[in-house]
């Protein structure tokens, strides 16, 4: 589905403190695509990834998930509209410490009416050997796998990735972003990646820049490269 | 598909095993307990209910001075009830024992054959079951009365002295040194008839009377009594102690049984909720991931509540479970050691379920959930950045005094304010308990001090009739009985204006003006100035007298007069006087004469039979609020280690030594627990004084309220052990914590 967001503001703060964080982003992400928000620290690009995935609410504007508006919801509605359309990854992995690798997913396929298979999902991310193990017994990037087979399983219209490499070395993270690449392929969901790091918007078909709250640059990227290609 | 979170649940309860097996333990002991009393009160109830008609009770009974005239019972008899004789004789039996002996009983107040049988023959008798058990007496042994052997052919329950009250106007009961019994007729007639007491009771025809029918017809009753001029005694049922007092204090028990449970209860669920909402902080951001993924608030508030209403719901039916079979038995024991009552049968009590089940579990439900729903409101961005505060602190509390250690130590206590708040409020809970498990004995010990201290002779005789004596140490006095109106007995003494065994009196000279007892002062908040109103049973006669002083007198609540204003005042002659003071025993009166003698002993009966019915439950209630406190101590204690798990692992690897981080933190607690127990001492005196008071006023007489000095050393000093021992379970804990901690937990 598509995403679009139509003119949204956001601030923090009252007074003389105010400060304003996003200023007025509108733009569209096609479904099916791979989105890059890139920005210095500070630009609002993970303000504006959490209002797209209904965990921060924007001062104006609205968000559109094909014929899903997400504009004065109320708690409850923002929780469904979550579990219909979203799923998301964070640097931190934020694992159930108490939970096995497979256990870890089916709470993703928990909120789905139609999850993907949990074992299928668990061979295509590499996970099928670790299935039994609980998150302190992997490594950081099996743990990103596990957060990825999560958020995925439940088949989300929009991947929310944040950070998704910022925990992780070289050559995890490219692992990570191959993983990230193949799921948008193999099932086609719109995938937005936040990230500080240029070399990632390579394997985007659009590429945001933010600054100062606002959207610098919305361009397709038209020499996309694979993702086991980038180099930084 | 089931929900995947649940799996955790099970892992979550193996992981923190100590905390819930701990939690689960406590909730299934006091379950059991309090459910095993709920269905032997019960049960007990039903069984002491239903005797009034199973053993025809009668409705009331009167004593008269001689055998009643054939045309007062007809009149009687036209009042709709049914009249029977139900003579007794009182004899001495084993030392001072009291053994009231009646003839078989067919027809009304009917007796249960606990063990043996009824006597065959006129050598044969039974005893009270509860007299028989005090005193190690069994079936096939022999007991002497008025010179006769009787062989104890079984024992029984009188369903008209459940609880054995020689006179009704008794303070307490005395199933140590009172029984009844039952011989055959002829053994009957064979025995003296000096003390024969001639006792009737009466049974309503009509069952269906409501209460104030019952007491109208019993005023009736007692007008046409009065006007024979030979009622010495008269109890209607709803008066007579014998039987209703038992009753009464089933029902009593019942409700103190279910505020301790619900009183526990409800501290455990906020431990439940302190413990949780710890448990989430922790895991913040795994909850703000689950949030934002689309897990609704209330798929994790359900998440959360399942363990705590689990482990209490099955806490709850294991400890149905021993309640039914383990300590109920328990229970019956106790009501069998203070009561004298018929057999039961145990009986499936709905009330107790839902109360000792259902009640609990909606407790930690309804609790949990409102810690559970306002820690989990906040939006899931906050859990993922860890900000649970629900508004940021504007200024931090400035600690610019002191040391860095004692501001450090400060800075922990201020960070834990809920689990400490909960600790100070269950350590309150288990210093009432601690503090009435161990007031009780040495109150009892005090209150025969007391009453030894201030007695007024060895031996007080009540005679019959005026008969002198030329025995030196005697000393004359009057003695009448006048009652509270709808009340207890008040003992009214005449005495000798010089009299060598109350010297210390000073008696008014004024008619009506009267020395009251302190404990009748303050029973009844009198003060020196107050007019009393006192009036004779069965008589329409009303007193009123003017308290002038008082006096230290343990034994009983009595007012002090001189004799010849006593005299006076009952219309006695000038010379008149109803016994003697003496320390000395007075062997020249014919026992034909004396009616009583009161020795030291026969003073104490109230804390006597506290002591047998309650006496083996004091160290219990002790132990029980040492469990409570190291209990809370242990969990709330420990949830500020693992609250802080990171920062005791980083000043570890700043180079505090494992005891030097393990006293940084824990002397935080143990600054609060000493704080809590200091401070819950004089609370736990006041709460204990206030029910204390509640619970005496219920009784007849008085036993000052005292702590023996030595309890509240002991009581901070139990705290202090208790506490140690957590202390040393915490060390280790933090000697635990890895270094790697600090490192791996930073995101």
């Amino acid at each position: 589905m598509q995403l679009e967001l139509k003119e949204i503001y956001k601030s923090f703060g009252s007074g003389d403190n105010k400060t304003e964080v996003l200023k007025g982003i509108s733009c569209t992400v096609e479904e099916g695509s791979m989105c890059v928000l890139l920005g210095p620290s500070g630009s609002g690009k993970s303000t504006l990834l959490n209002i797209i995935g209904g965990i921060e609410n924007a001062d104006s504007g609205s968000v559109s998930i094909g014929d899903d508006v997400m504009e004065n919801m109320n708690e409850k509605q923002l929780s469904q509209y979550r579990r219909r359309h979203l799923g998301y990854v964070f640097q931190s992995y934020n694992l159930i410490p108490n939970l096995t690798v497979k256990e870890n997913i089916e709470v993703g396929a928990y909120l789905s009416d139609e999850p993907l298979d949990v074992d299928e999902l668990m061979k295509s991310l590499g996970l099928w050997e670790h299935r039994n193990k609980i998150p302190n017994q992997l490594s950081g990037g099996q743990q990103q796998r596990t957060a990825i087979g999560r958020a995925i399983v439940k088949n989300p219209d929009i991947l929310l990735c944040d950070e998704p490499t910022g925990a992780l070395d070289y050559n995890t993270s490219k692992e990570i972003l191959k993983l990230i690449e193949e799921v948008n392929q193999k099932y086609g969901n719109t995938v937005i990646i936040v990230t500080h790091n240029d070399a990632i918007k390579n394997m985007a078909d659009r590429v945001i820049k933010l600054r100062d709250g606002q959207i610098r640059k919305n361009e397709i990227n038209k020499q996309k490269i694979p993702a086991a290609d980038l180099d930084w | 598909m089931k929900n995947p979170l649940n799996r955790r649940l099970l892992r979550e309860f193996k992981q923190d095993l100590g905390k819930y097996i701990s939690l689960f333990l406590f909730l299934c002991l006091t379950i059991s307990f309090v459910s095993g009393f709920l269905v032997a009160d019960n049960s007990m109830k039903i069984a002491y209910d239903e005797s009034f008609d199973k053993y025809q009770i009668e409705n009331g009974h009167f004593a008269l001075a001689a055998e009643m005239p054939s045309q007062v019972k007809e009149k009687l008899e036209k009042e709709d009830v049914k009249i029977n004789e139900l003579f007794y004789k009182d004899f001495s039996v084993r030392k001072d024992d009291t053994l009231r002996i009646y003839r078989s009983r067919k027809t009304v107040d009917k007796t249960c054959l606990m063990y043996g049988d009824m006597p065959q023959n006129d050598s044969e008798i039974v005893i009270d079951r509860l007299y028989a058990e005090n005193n190690d007496i069994s079936v096939g042994d022999t007991i002497k009365a008025d010179g006769k052997k009787f062989k104890i052919s079984g024992l029984v329950a009188f369903s008209d002295y459940s609880a054995l009250f020689k006179n009704n106007t008794d303070m307490m009961f005395d199933a140590n040194r009172f029984s009844t019994a039952i011989v055959s007729d002829e053994a009957y007639d064979s025995l003296s008839d000096t003390n024969e007491v001639y006792c009737y009771v009466w049974l309503n025809n009509d069952t269906s009377l409501n209460d104030q029918q019952q007491a109208d017809k019993a005023d009736d009753i007692m007008d046409i009594l009065k006007e024979t001029g030979l009622l010495t005694d008269f109890v209607k049922r709803s008066d007579n102690q014998a039987i209703v007092f038992t009753g009464n204090d089933m029902g009593s028990d019942k409700s103190m049984m279910m505020m301790l449970l619900y009183v526990i209860v409800v501290i455990l669920a906020f431990v439940f909720g302190i413990t949780i909402k710890s448990t989430i902080e922790k895991e913040a951001s795994v909850v703000g991931t689950l949030r934002a993924s689309g897990y609704t608030r209330s798929e994790m508030v359900r998440h959360y509540l399942i363990l705590p209403v689990m482990i209490t719901l099955i806490a709850a039916i294991i400890g149905n479970v021993l309640g039914y079979s383990c300590m109920k038995e328990i229970v019956v024991s106790m009501y069998y050691a203070s009561y004298s009552l018929p057999t039961y049968t145990t009986i499936w009590n709905t009330d107790a379920f839902v109360s000792t089940t259902v009640i609990p579990c909606l407790i930690i439900f309804i609790v949990d959930f409102v810690i559970l729903h306002t820690a989990l409101s906040l939006p899931p961005l906050q859990f993922l950045r860890h900000e649970l505060q629900r508004k940021k602190k504007k200024r931090v509390t400035k600690l610019k005094r002191g040391k860095f250690i004692t501001r450090f130590r400060i800075r922990i206590i201020l960070q834990n304010i809920p689990a400490y708040l909960t600790l100070f409020i269950g350590i309150m809970l288990a210093s009432v308990l601690l503090i009435f498990g161990m007031v009780m004995s040495p109150l009892i010990d005090h209150f025969k001090v007391e009453v030894k201290d201030s007695l007024i002779s060895e031996y007080q005789y009540i005679l019959k009739a005026p008969v002198e004596t030329k025995n030196k140490d005697a000393e004359k006095y009057c003695v009448n009985s006048l009652n509270i109106p709808d009340g207890e007995s008040i003992t009214i003494y005449g005495i000798s204006e010089n009299s060598k065994y109350l010297s210390d009196i000073d008696l008014p000279e004024n008619q009506n003006e009267v020395i009251v007892t302190d404990g009748y002062m303050e029973k009844y908040n009198l003060q020196t100035g107050d007019t009393i109103k006192l009036v004779k049973k069965y008589e329409d006669k009303e007193y009123q007298f003017k308290i002038v002083g008082h006096y230290y007198y343990a034994a009983a609540l009595a007012v002090f007069m001189p004799t010849s204003n006593f005299n006076d005042t009952f219309e006695m002659e000038n010379d008149y006087f109803s016994g003697y003071f003496s320390d000395d025993e007075i062997t020249d009166i014919d026992d034909l004469y004396i009616a009583s003698v009161i020795r030291s002993n026969d003073l104490t009966v109230l804390t006597d039979q506290l002591e047998d019915s309650m006496g083996s439950m004091f160290p219990l209630i002790s132990v029980f609020s040492a469990v409570l406190y190291v209990l809370l101590m242990y969990i709330l204690a420990k949830l500020v280690i693992e609250k802080n798990t990171a920062s005791i692992s980083m000043i570890k690897i700043l180079g505090y030594s494992n005891r030097e981080a393990g006293r940084l933190y824990n002397s935080s607690t143990a600054i609060v627990v000493l704080f809590s127990i200091l401070i819950n001492i004089p609370i736990s005196y006041l709460v204990m004084r206030v029910l204390y008071y509640i619970f005496i006023k219920e009784l007849n007489g008085w036993v000052n309220f005292y702590v023996a000095p030595w309890i509240y050393p002991a009581m901070f000093l139990i705290g202090v052990v208790c506490y140690f021992a957590v202390h040393f379970i915490l060390m280790k804990k933090v000697h635990k914590i890895p270094m790697t901690n600090a490192l791996k937990n930073i995101e």
